[in-house]
């Protein structure tokens, strides 16, 4: 017994496997352009100038992006085996290959700690003498020592070494079942999934907490962490489908990956971008109503100096139009469209991870460093891809031997 | 030709299906049941003459909803002064009560919705008697804001109707007429959503009853169903678009009542992260609330092979799960308190951990962090005792955190001179009290008039477990059986 | 074939027939059969199932619904709707401003707006289902044979309506026949009355009608009138144990349950009471000329409410000190029927009216003075003050008899009055006329005293007045 696969089918294109360094090597460079772009039309080399917090603000927004499609397949790997899924299973190594790219991808965050233990301060404003600053609630947390660089640096390595190890356990399980199609292995994945995923949470709402929410050291909001979770579900999501669609059509996964695939991930987009549209909301409601100086700061600065006009467009192109484009059954299983409505959402994912860092430069939006940012952006895509193709070179491209295989090619979406 | 109802079969013995090997999965209703069987066992609930339990618990929690009613009455006419409701606290009982039924007052439509988009086909079992439970929470629930304004006769000001008297229309940008709109939608869609489950159900009832009177009722109620298939592609479009517009409405309502708080700026309640935890709380309570009412209800209807252990396990790890994330919610506030170096935040989670209402906190902590995580042990999440133990502490612990949100935040203000502390007086106690028999007595009379049980979607998952078997087979090269194309 | 016999088949007539109706054990056969019968060009078919077996539409040609659409739209509506209203509702029709929150729509919206989208989709979803599968229906032949109770059980069937174009009873039954049907059967008209029976209806009519007749009683009650007083089914809060501003009380007194205010209270607001300029005269004054006494000052207070007739009778004589009031002081007034005395004020001491003006004598208060006094007090008083205005002209035209003709301002008793006193007759009125208080501010009242100085002074002016550049131009109108 056991299903035989077509070895063709299963494997990363020949033409494929050459490309990981050299997209790597242009993901770099394009990042450093962006940098470079930042920090010399933005103005200024010194940590209070324009130029060095632009410089920084973008390629940490940039590396969240990366990272945000890693964070999602972690997730989502867990989940699917907390809940003992069965219908994701060809699709599952494209996802744990996205998922065991994170420690590749974490090492991006290197250059933002050798800023902080450098003394930097145009990225994360507590990262300086606390009597330099008058906001007493910024100082208050430099001085209890919780945003203070080598602690910063610690948990930050922490935050890394979880996830990482989580990654490696799940694919290493993943690939020992290719061998053996072990059930025993799936057990246990399923048994440590509902601790990991304990972990998971409290890592990644801390992670957005200290990466992301304290580059604004004064504002507090305790949803963060979920907004953060929510836009990686997202990212995720789209790329997988995009990822797919780009395997099919080299001529793999033909007979494995069918529409009914396709069309669930295309549910999870369509509710992710409700979740996110939920959980942004929820956000800016309570922040409107309450009108608390300490924490409108975070929507004036995004609701001013052409950053209005990103926002509104954000409501526009994050949550209303993809809403409507994925209302309908018929998108979701209709092929181009579903590839549309990914590429769609992976660029306004990296718009939303943008608005979460790029207004806290200060002084307004600005079109031409904003061009230097985007083609960082398509860096982090490069990245991206130049880390899973590498991953993914020599491993089948779906978990062969998982004993759940025949579950997920038989079946179907019947009315939904 | 008809198969015997194995009732009688059922091995006292619990048939343990929690467990399966990947890529068998174990079956979802236990005892080789067939559809009749599945009829007989369901039917037999209301048809078979009611076990003496029940008309002792129906007895005892009808004269409590009556004691409820009649403390209505008197409340009507005393009004509000004779609840502990004082200065600085006007919000005590009565919103921590309405907060904790419309809590859990969130399952039911979770199961019926949320995990029919998820295809979580175990919830067959469960979802009519939880999506009765829903409505019966809303029922009570919806009592204690009516009464809580005072002129409960006037209550109807809530709606944007042309008055005459008034030349006035009501408040849009306060969150407590979102919760009129977010209630009023969740009550009524929830109400069609529970019936429309049940017309087929009702259909097999009408033709199974055995007297003329029963027969009209059910045909009444039934709408004249007969099973067309025309009928059902319809009906099963509509309970998927149902499905799919009650699952954002249920996260909407738990949210819309975390607004009531969160949009002020009280301490301790203007917090962002108020509406994924207050969904995530009311999940865990209901879910709580469920097994506590179909642990016994399984017992005492034997219908033990239909809401197997699978069942019960499923909903404890759901239990665990929310249980888990309304602990993070704790710890976030609290870091953030913190982290936020705003005095007021830290000054009120410092207050509720350790100020007078401290005791309400650690039993809080104790009854919804600690208490659920014993479920990680299969033996108790397994066990229908211990389950509904840990049950029963959840639901006491989910009041406790109702009431620790609302009495410590508003006892400590920002204005120290009007501190104060909170005392509840009999009448409070008494009401909370009586609306358990509200509930109650709704539960029992749903159970003796109407399916209990999802009868034909339990049949469509049989059926379509068992195609799915057949083609996996298939693709395995596996020959099967039983199937004839 | 069938052990079932339908039940009027002894009577002479043959009873209508609508199709054949075959039952199946499984879905799996109801599906091959509901196959074979597709294929043999059956359209006016149905299959009859305890649950909905997936494939069934494919296998009997049935087209997917349009609810999807509908519901679509009624969302759409109800979102519309929300929307609307809210923004309509408080931001056009009742706009008041809560928690400095803008009008219209605002984040604030949303919630309603959601709920009400999901209230009207939920709705349209179900009554759509319910309309498209023409529920309910309540009189089926299918329901004739007892069989067909177990289509909601365990049982599977398949239904060719006599009505389907193709339709040939004994070839339908040959097709049905070769799927191999548990049982195959005729469904026939039994005779069972398609209609509810009549008492159902009346019942219902019963019911409806009473249940109007409380709506009726209250819509009646709402919309007509009544010399009686309410009737209360609930109290309202109307009756409390308080006491109303007008009514009386054993607690003070002097009986009043309004308190008159302690002397030298300023309330928010009334400052300007205890300032010359406001009042014309100096209150520091007439609390030196003047004994204050609660019962004192409210009646100095100009159409202040009357003490009521009782107040002197419960008064304790220790707490009338208006013994050492002066004699001039109307204490005699609170022991007098309200009726006797109807204008307490007037009978009040003389004020201490100001003598001079608490306005410069500039021009620019002339001209201010003039230009109010033409507005407002000319069309009684006339331009030069000589009580001809042009009311007074018509007054007297229609010579009525009743006309008291407006006072004119050079006589003496006008000219001896103070400043302050004319401050006041303008602010407070006097006689027939009303006081101005409420159309001029008090500066304006002051300019209107000074222009009225200066007419009365205009009078008497002599040359010796004008300026001497001024006095050539005077001569020349003169002269013409």
């Amino acid at each position: 017994m056991g299903l035989k696969y077509d070895k063709e089918t299963i494997e990363l294109p020949a033409s494929w496997k050459s490309k990981p360094l050299p997209l790597i090597a242009i993901g770099l460079i394009l990042l450093v352009i962006s940098y470079t772009i930042g920090l010399t039309v933005a103005g200024g080399g010194t940590d209070s100038d324009r130029g060095m917090r632009f410089a920084t603000h973008s390629y940490l927004a940039n590396f969240m992006f990366l990272l945000s499609f890693s964070l999602g397949a972690l997730f989502f790997i867990m989940v699917q085996f907390l809940t003992r899924a069965g219908w994701s299973t060809a699709i599952r190594r494209v996802a744990e290959i996205k998922m065991a790219i994170l420690p590749y991808s974490g090492l991006m965050f290197i250059p933002v700690l050798g800023l902080v233990l450098t003394g930097n301060y145009a990225l994360y404003e507590w990262n300086q003498d606390p009597s330099k600053i008058h906001n007493s609630l910024i100082r208050g947390k430099i001085e209890d020592g919780y945003l203070q660089s080598n602690y910063f640096t610690l948990r930050s390595v922490i935050y890394l070494a979880l996830l990482s190890g989580m990654s490696i356990w799940f694919f290493n399980k993943s690939r020992a079942q290719d061998e053996s199609g072990d059930p025993e292995l799936s057990l246990a994945r399923q048994k440590w999934s509902g601790p990991f995923i304990m972990v998971y949470a409290l890592t990644v709402s801390f992670l957005a907490f200290d990466w992301v929410m304290s580059i604004d050291a004064a504002w507090f909001s305790t949803i963060f962490g979920v907004y953060v979770f929510a836009a990686s579900m997202l990212g995720f999501f789209s790329m997988m489908v995009i990822i797919n669609m780009a395997l099919q059509k080299a001529g793999k996964l033909q007979g494995l990956v069918n529409v009914e695939h396709y069309h669930d991930l295309g549910k999870f987009m369509f509710g992710f971008v409700m979740f996110w549209s939920y959980i942004a909301f929820s956000q800016l409601v309570l922040i409107w109503y309450g009108n608390i100086p300490e924490e409108t700061e975070w929507y004036r600065v995004r609701l001013n100096g052409g950053w209005e006009y990103y926002s509104y467009a954000l409501i526009i192109v994050h949550f209303a139009i993809p809403f409507l484009g994925l209302l309908s059954r018929h998108v979701r299983r209709h092929k181009a469209g579903l590839l549309f409505w990914a590429c769609w959402l992976v660029a306004v994912h990296w718009m939303d991870m943008t608005y979460l860092v790029m207004p806290n430069v200060k002084g307004g939006f600005a079109v031409v460093p904003m061009v230097g940012h985007l083609i960082g952006g398509f860096g982090a895509l490069a990245l991206f891809a130049g880390f899973f193709l590498l991953k993914a070179s020599n491993v089948p491209l779906v978990a062969v031997r998982d004993p759940r295989m025949p579950e997920s090619l038989t079946y179907s979406n019947p009315i939904l | 030709m008809a198969t015997t109802a194995n009732i009688a079969s059922y091995n006292p013995r619990e048939i343990d299906n929690t467990s399966d090997v990947p890529g068998h999965r174990a079956p979802l209703i236990t005892g080789n049941q067939t559809y009749h069987s599945v009829t007989e066992m369901v039917c037999n609930v209301a048809e078979a003459p009611q076990p003496m339990l029940w008309y002792i618990l129906f007895g005892f929690s009808s004269l409590t909803a009556v004691m409820f009613l009649s403390l209505i009455a008197f409340l009507l006419y005393m009004g509000v002064g004779i609840w502990g409701n004082m200065n600085p606290v006007f919000w005590a009982w009565p919103i921590v009560n309405f907060v904790f039924w419309v809590g859990i007052g969130h399952a039911g439509t979770l199961i019926s919705a949320i995990l029919f988009l998820f295809r979580q086909n175990w919830r067959t079992s469960i979802n009519r008697a939880a999506e009765a439970m829903t409505i019966f929470a809303v029922v009570c629930a919806g009592i204690y804001p009516g009464i809580h304004v005072g002129r409960a006769w006037l209550a109807f000001w809530l709606l944007p109707y042309p008055s005459l008297n008034l030349w006035m229309w009501p408040q849009f940008r306060s969150p407590l007429l979102w919760d009129v709109f977010a209630v009023g939608t969740y009550a009524s869609t929830s109400l069609v959503f529970w019936y429309m489950g049940m017309i087929p159900d009702l259909a097999t009832y009408r033709d199974r009853s055995k007297t003329k009177m029963k027969r009209f009722v059910y045909s009444i109620f039934c709408l004249g169903w007969t099973g067309s298939s025309r009928h059902w592609l319809r009906y099963e479009k509509a309970y998927t678009l149902l499905a799919a517009l009650a699952a954002p409405l249920v996260l909407s309502v738990h949210t819309v009542v975390s607004f009531d708080f969160a949009v002020s700026q009280v301490a301790g309640w203007h917090t962002t992260i108020f509406p994924p935890y207050f969904v995530a709380g009311a999940i865990f309570s209901g879910f709580a609330m469920v097994v506590t009412l179909l642990v016994p209800m399984r017992k005492i209807y034997k219908l033990e092979n239909l809401i197997t252990l699978r069942h019960l396990d499923n909903m404890n790890k759901i239990i665990l799960a929310t249980g888990s994330l309304v602990g993070l919610a704790y710890g976030t506030e609290f870091f953030i308190a913190w982290y936020s170096k705003n005095p007021y935040e830290g000054f009120t989670f410092m207050n509720r951990a350790f100020g007078p209402y401290w005791w309400a906190y650690w039993i809080m902590v104790s009854c919804n962090v600690i208490s659920p995580q014993l479920f990680w042990f299969k033996k108790l999440r397994t066990s229908p005792f211990w389950m509904v133990v840990i049950c029963i502490f959840v639901n006491i612990g989910m009041w406790f955190e109702r009431f620790v949100i609302t009495v410590t935040s508003l006892s400590r203000d920002y204005l120290p001179s009007s501190w104060g502390y909170f005392s509840p007086t009999i009448f409070d106690g008494l009401m909370f009290f009586g609306s358990f028999g509200v509930f109650m007595s709704l539960f029992l009379l749903f159970c003796r008039y109407l399916p209990t049980i999802a009868m034909s979607e339990v049949k469509g998952v049989m059926s379509s477990d068992a195609h799915a078997k057949h083609v996996q087979d298939e693709l395995m090269g596996v020959h099967s059986h039983g199937h004839h194309h | 074939m069938s052990d079932h016999k339908p039940k009027n088949t002894t009577g002479t007539k043959a009873p209508k027939a609508y199709g054949w109706m075959a039952e199946y054990p499984d879905e799996h056969k109801l599906l091959e059969a509901a196959r074979k019968v597709r294929d043999s060009g059956y359209t006016d078919t149905d299959a009859f199932t305890p649950f909905p077996v997936h494939g069934i539409d494919e296998a009997l040609g049935i087209k997917p619904t349009v609810l999807p659409f509908i519901v679509l739209c009624c969302g759409f509506t109800g979102l519309c709707l929300a929307v609307t209203m809210q923004y309509w509702m408080n931001g056009v029709d009742y706009m008041y401003i809560i928690s400095g929150k803008p009008m219209g729509i605002t984040p604030a919206s949303v919630p309603v707006s959601f709920e009400m989208t999901i209230l009207f989709s939920a709705f349209s979803t179900f009554l759509g289902m319910i309309a498209l599968n023409k529920l309910p229906r309540f009189s089926n032949p299918v329901f004739t044979n007892p069989r067909f109770d177990r289509a909601t059980d365990d049982k599977f069937f398949l239904y060719v309506s006599a009505s389907d174009k193709y339709y040939n009873r004994d070839s339908v039954k040959e097709l049905l026949g070769g799927t191999s049907p548990d049982v195959l059967d005729e469904v026939v008209e039994d005779g069972s009355p398609a209609e509810l029976p009549k008492f159902v209806w009346l019942g219902a009519l019963l019911v409806v009608l009473t249940g109007l007749i409380p709506l009726m009683i209250v819509l009646n009650i709402r919309e007509s009138f009544s010399e009686k007083p309410r009737f209360h089914v609930f109290l309202d809060m109307d009756f409390q144990p308080k006491k109303k501003a007008d009514q009386q009380t054993t607690v003070f007194a002097d009986g009043r349950t309004m308190r008159p205010q302690v002397a030298g209270t300023v309330g928010r607001g009334q400052l300007e009471e205890q300032d010359a300029f406001y009042l014309g005269y100096d209150p520091n004054d007439l609390a030196a000329t003047v004994k204050m006494t609660p019962t004192r000052l409210v009646s100095l207070q100009d159409g202040a409410a009357q003490p009521p007739a009782d107040a002197p009778a419960t008064q304790p004589p220790a707490a009338t000190d208006s013994a050492a009031a002066p004699a001039t002081a109307p204490t005699a007034n609170a022991t007098q029927p309200p009726a006797a005395a109807p204008m307490p004020a007037a009978e009040a001491p003389e004020k201490p009216w100001l003598t001079e003006l608490p306005i410069e004598a500039n021009e620019a208060n002339m001209k201010l003075g003039e230009l109010k006094f033409q507005i407002y007090c000319s069309a009684c008083h006339g331009y030069a003050g000589n009580g001809d205005g042009l009311v007074h002209k018509r007054a007297d035209a229609l010579a009525q008899g009743t006309w008291l003709p407006p006072t004119s301002f050079h006589i003496d008793r006008v000219k001896a009055q103070s400043v302050g006193k004319i401050f006041n007759t303008i602010s407070k009125g006097q006689g027939k006329m009303a006081g101005y208080a409420n159309a001029l501010t008090p500066k304006e009242r002051w300019a209107i005293v000074l222009y009225v100085r200066a007419l009365q002074r205009s009078r008497d002016a002599k040359l010796d007045d004008i300026p001497v550049d001024k006095r050539s131009s005077l001569e020349e109108a003169g002269s013409k």
